[in-house]
């Protein structure tokens, strides 16, 4: 494409996107012609510029807009909400044929009947007769889904994920100011002086240091010239707002109002480009799930105007996006029902969850709340895909509802993509790099602990986080690059979680953390997964930024099983394991080596694994007494210590002097501690019929092997099926 | 003329220029004109669960790029490769190509040129693009387009051996 042409094109998608901002006031502001002289200078220049540039079809639907509009202007024509269609419609069709010309460098010839119909429409609308019918507002809408008006709405929601007129590809060029050019210029000459001055450098040089500090003041100031560059207001996308809103609320029947705040707030080019379809995406959420029809917010005692609010802001080195509706909330009971239905989690787990837990679940890939899929919403795709998007922008997102007051959705997203925050670790002596935004905390495990602490589970590996097992991945073997490290070493463990999935990324070493450059992956790694990016450390060496989604995912993680918390924990990890080892739940049991010597082996007794809590390695020291019951303050508890065969009292004279403790509930759905010799193994495990009169315990088949199973545990087991 | 197929100043059309580089005593030639430079003692940095011919990643003015095994592309014996020829291809997309030695540049004429042998196995018919006598030996010229990662991750011929060596 010509350089004229390509200039002309990016100016009149800019001109056009101004025009739909300023009709959507123009309805609110009847009289405000400030507006409406805008709106006539765009349709003005393309026109004056189509004639030059001998884009006859367009030329001649400008002239037609523009003849309407020296009408609107000359105050011969009212502003009616029938006027604003017909000009918004004019708008779209403007922007198809600027679209072609993107495409195909020519205008193409298809659809001129389109034309022919919108040049009528505007001399209707010009001469006063229009409004009999042949393009009333719902006619207008019809034209709008039927036919091919580039990416529309409609258009939109079929293809799923959100697109809207004008923006469906995004935009590739981007405005600066000559200014801030010039001074990025000057800061390249002065980054030639020094390295010219460095080159003549002598060893030895005494000017030496000073060079490096001037390279590396320029350095940072044309670093930072550069990022204040590509920064764009947010304003940029909020701009097609108004008008998405108003074709939405046309076609759900509701009134709803739309109010901005804080579109000066910037972010770079790149991240304002990642955020445009989840941001979308919610919006439409809110007026389609979120806003109520007209008569229910009556009901409600609200006003009949739904409003939708879009507020930006920065907060601690990030900027927060927020889309707030005043509609009907989201029903947790609703969400969880859905979620039990879909068998996203089980009715056990949906009973404990609190309401913040609860809604997470809408973020569970495969999960919609919409009773039925209408035009707007999405067809199966949901929030799963805007949290995806924001993730892998390096970015989070959070919701908030009241049920009846509104629902708020929080996109949070870094000031700038090319320059992040990471923690560098090593793993077999190679270094990779981990976005600082997804880490939750380091643990670090010593080389002595790392045996006794690290619990395990079939193939599972668990590691005791405060209240929770913590289910953990192995850089290394995700990797495939574990060589012959000893297994005992110092370990450390980066806290993650990435889309909801919490686990724990074992690593080797940590190094400190580093700004690092984002920079692309060549095209045939980007197949292999799990690395987001490359960068290049201070060092010099090469790393690889790891996208710990990716990872989790091929540590084995499925996606049904990471949202399950707290008491779920156990079974969590049971979903971390592969699948061919997956053990039904309602018959799993943790098998433990008791007191009791049995022949030369200690006797094998077996707990529900759904009544384990947690696997805990305790210092006898933390064990206190109560008279002379053993007692363990456990999260603010203090519960029992059931020890028998005296346990405790053995491993007194042991050199760790520790206890292995099962915290477990029993049926009464009280917390009990057992102590037991050690953890042998998880596995599935099958009832027997007992008669009581042969053992006052219950008796299961574990590995083939008649097995005690504890009581007093099993009826929270019976209360599980 | 004479047989000796060693560059003679030709009609320009008709020669092209190739910068001769040794894989495991072999000598092959990619276009000079694909060159953008030649990077001495670049240890590309392993990338784990790569396919097998990706030697690592490089930097080079800025970018990521991927280096290209040569010896293992042509399946001979995995041994020390410390030179990076940095190549462009037609679309301007960069690689590396790493290779044992880099000689000079030679300039071929294209009459000299003979045709890839019909005995040979398929692994290396892609890749070559014909060979050239000379007073060393045979110099083999390589088909750098087909060399491109991309290309090599989409042609069947080494995802066997990809699979043979990658686990």
């Amino acid at each position: 494409m010509e350089d004229l042409t390509k200039e002309f094109v990016a100016e009149s998608r800019e001109g056009l996107e101004r025009m739909e901002v300023c009709l959507t006031e123009l309805e609110q502001r009847h009289g405000d012609s400030e507006l409406v002289g805008e709106i006539f200078r765009v349709v003005h220049t393309i026109k004056g510029t189509t004639g030059f540039l001998g884009f006859a079809r367009l030329q001649t639907l400008a002239h037609a807009g523009e003849s309407l509009l020296a009408a609107l202007r000359d105050g011969r024509v009212q502003v009616t909400s029938e006027l604003i269609s017909g000009l918004l419609e004019l708008r779209d069709g403007l922007q198809a044929i600027v679209e072609i010309i993107e495409t195909r460098g020519s205008e193409g010839e298809r659809r001129s009947d389109d034309d022919r119909e919108l040049i009528a429409w505007m001399k209707e609308l010009e001469t006063g007769i229009a409004g009999r019918g042949a393009h009333s507002t719902p006619a207008a809408q019809s034209r709008d889904v039927g036919q091919s008006v580039p990416a529309h709405v409609a258009g939109a929601a079929e293809n799923g994920v959100a697109k809207t007129s004008g923006t469906a590809e995004p935009d590739r060029t981007l405005r600066i100011e000559v200014e801030e050019l010039d001074r990025m210029m000057n800061l390249v000459g002065d980054l030639v002086l020094t390295r010219n001055r460095m080159l003549q450098c002598q060893p030895g040089d005494s000017t030496y240091p000073e060079q490096v500090r001037r390279l590396n003041t320029v350095t940072a100031e044309l670093r930072e010239s550069v990022m204040r560059a590509r920064m764009q207001p947010v304003g940029h996308i909020f701009a097609k707002f108004p008008r998405m809103v108003r074709d939405l609320a046309q076609r759900c029947g509701r009134k709803v109002r739309i109010e901005f705040e804080g579109q000066d707030t910037a972010l770079d080019k790149s991240l304002l480009e990642a955020v445009r379809d989840p941001l979308t995406h919610a919006v439409r959420n809110a007026i389609d799930h979120g806003i109520e029809p007209e008569a229910e917010r009556v009901r409600a005692g609200k006003p009949i105007e739904g409003v939708v609010r879009l507020k930006a802001y920065q907060q601690n080195g990030s900027v927060v996006i927020e889309v707030s509706d005043d509609g009907a909330g989201i029903a947790t009971e609703r969400v969880l029902g859905k979620a039990i239905e879909r068998g996203l989690v089980t009715t056990e787990a949906a009973a404990m969850m609190t309401e913040r837990e609860a809604l997470q679940l809408i973020f569970i890939p495969g999960f919609s709340t919409a009773k039925e899929v209408t035009s707007v919403s999405g067809r199966g795709v949901g929030m799963d895909v805007v949290r995806a998007k924001v993730e892998e922008a390096g970015g989070r997102v959070e919701i908030e509802s009241k049920a009846g007051k509104g629902t708020t959705l929080r996109l949070r997203v870094p000031l700038t993509l090319a320059i992040i925050p990471a923690l560098v670790v090593e793993c077999a002596r190679q270094s990779f790099a981990l976005p600082q935004a997804q880490l939750e905390e380091l643990v670090y495990v010593p080389a002595s602990e790392a045996a006794s602490k690290i619990e395990r589970m079939g193939s599972a590996e668990l590691y005791p986080l405060r209240d929770r097992l913590l289910p953990l991945v192995r850089l290394g073997h995700v990797l495939q690059i574990e060589g012959s490290i000893p297994a005992t070493r110092d370990l450390y463990i980066a806290v993650l979680e990435p889309e909801g999935r919490r686990f724990g990324l074992v690593v080797d070493g940590l190094r400190a953390p580093e700004e690092i450059v984002v920079k692309p992956l060549p095209t045939g790694l980007k197949d292999i997964e799990v690395y987001s990016g490359a960068t290049v450390l201070s060092n010099g060496a090469l790393a690889m930024i790891l996208d710990t989604a990716a990872v989790a995912e091929r540590g084995g993680f499925r996606a049904e099983a990471a949202e399950e918390r707290n008491a779920e924990a156990t079974r969590g990890s049971a979903g971390a394991e592969h699948e061919q080892t997956m053990i039904e739940l309602e018959s799993a049991m943790a098998l433990y080596e008791g007191a009791q010597q049995q022949g030369d082996a200690f006797v094998r007794i077996a707990v529900p694994l759904s009544a384990v809590e947690r696997i805990a390695t305790v210092p006898l020291s933390d064990v206190e007494y109560a008279g002379t019951k053993p007692v363990l303050q456990y999260s603010g508890e203090v519960i029992p210590l059931e020890d028998e065969g005296d346990l405790l009292h053995e491993l007194k004279g042991t050199v760790n002097a520790a206890a292995t403790v099962l915290i477990c509930r029993t049926g009464e759905g009280r917390r009990v501690g057992v102590t037991v010799r050690q953890v042998m193994d998880v596995c599935a495990g099958e009832f027997l019929p007992v008669d009581a009169a042969v053992c006052a315990s219950p008796l299961a088949r574990i590995k083939n092997r008649v097995t005690m199973v504890r009581n007093g545990f099993a009826s929270a087991l019976e209360g599980m099926t | 003329m004479s047989a000796d197929p060693r560059p003679i100043q030709q009609k320009n059309e008709d020669t092209v220029q190739l910068c001769s580089v040794k894989a495991d005593g072999g000598m092959y030639g990619v276009e000079a004109s694909a060159v953008r430079e030649v990077l001495g003692h670049a240890l590309p940095q392993r990338v784990p669960l790569a396919p097998a011919h990706i030697a690592g990643v490089l930097t080079y003015r800025g970018d990521v790029l991927e280096a290209v095994s040569l010896r293992n592309v042509l399946g001979l014996q995995p041994a020390r490769e410390d030179r990076v020829l940095v190549l462009e291809d037609s679309a301007g997309e960069r690689f590396g190509l790493m290779v044992d030695s880099v000689g000079g540049i030679v300039t071929a004429p294209e009459s000299a040129r003979e045709s890839n042998p019909a005995t040979l196995e398929a692994r290396c018919g892609a890749i070559f693009n014909g060979v050239y006598r000379r007073e060393e030996g045979l110099m083999v010229r390589l088909n750098m387009e087909m060399l491109r990662p991309a290309e090599l991750a989409r042609s069947a011929v080494f995802s066997s051996s990809m699979q043979a060596e990658g686990r």
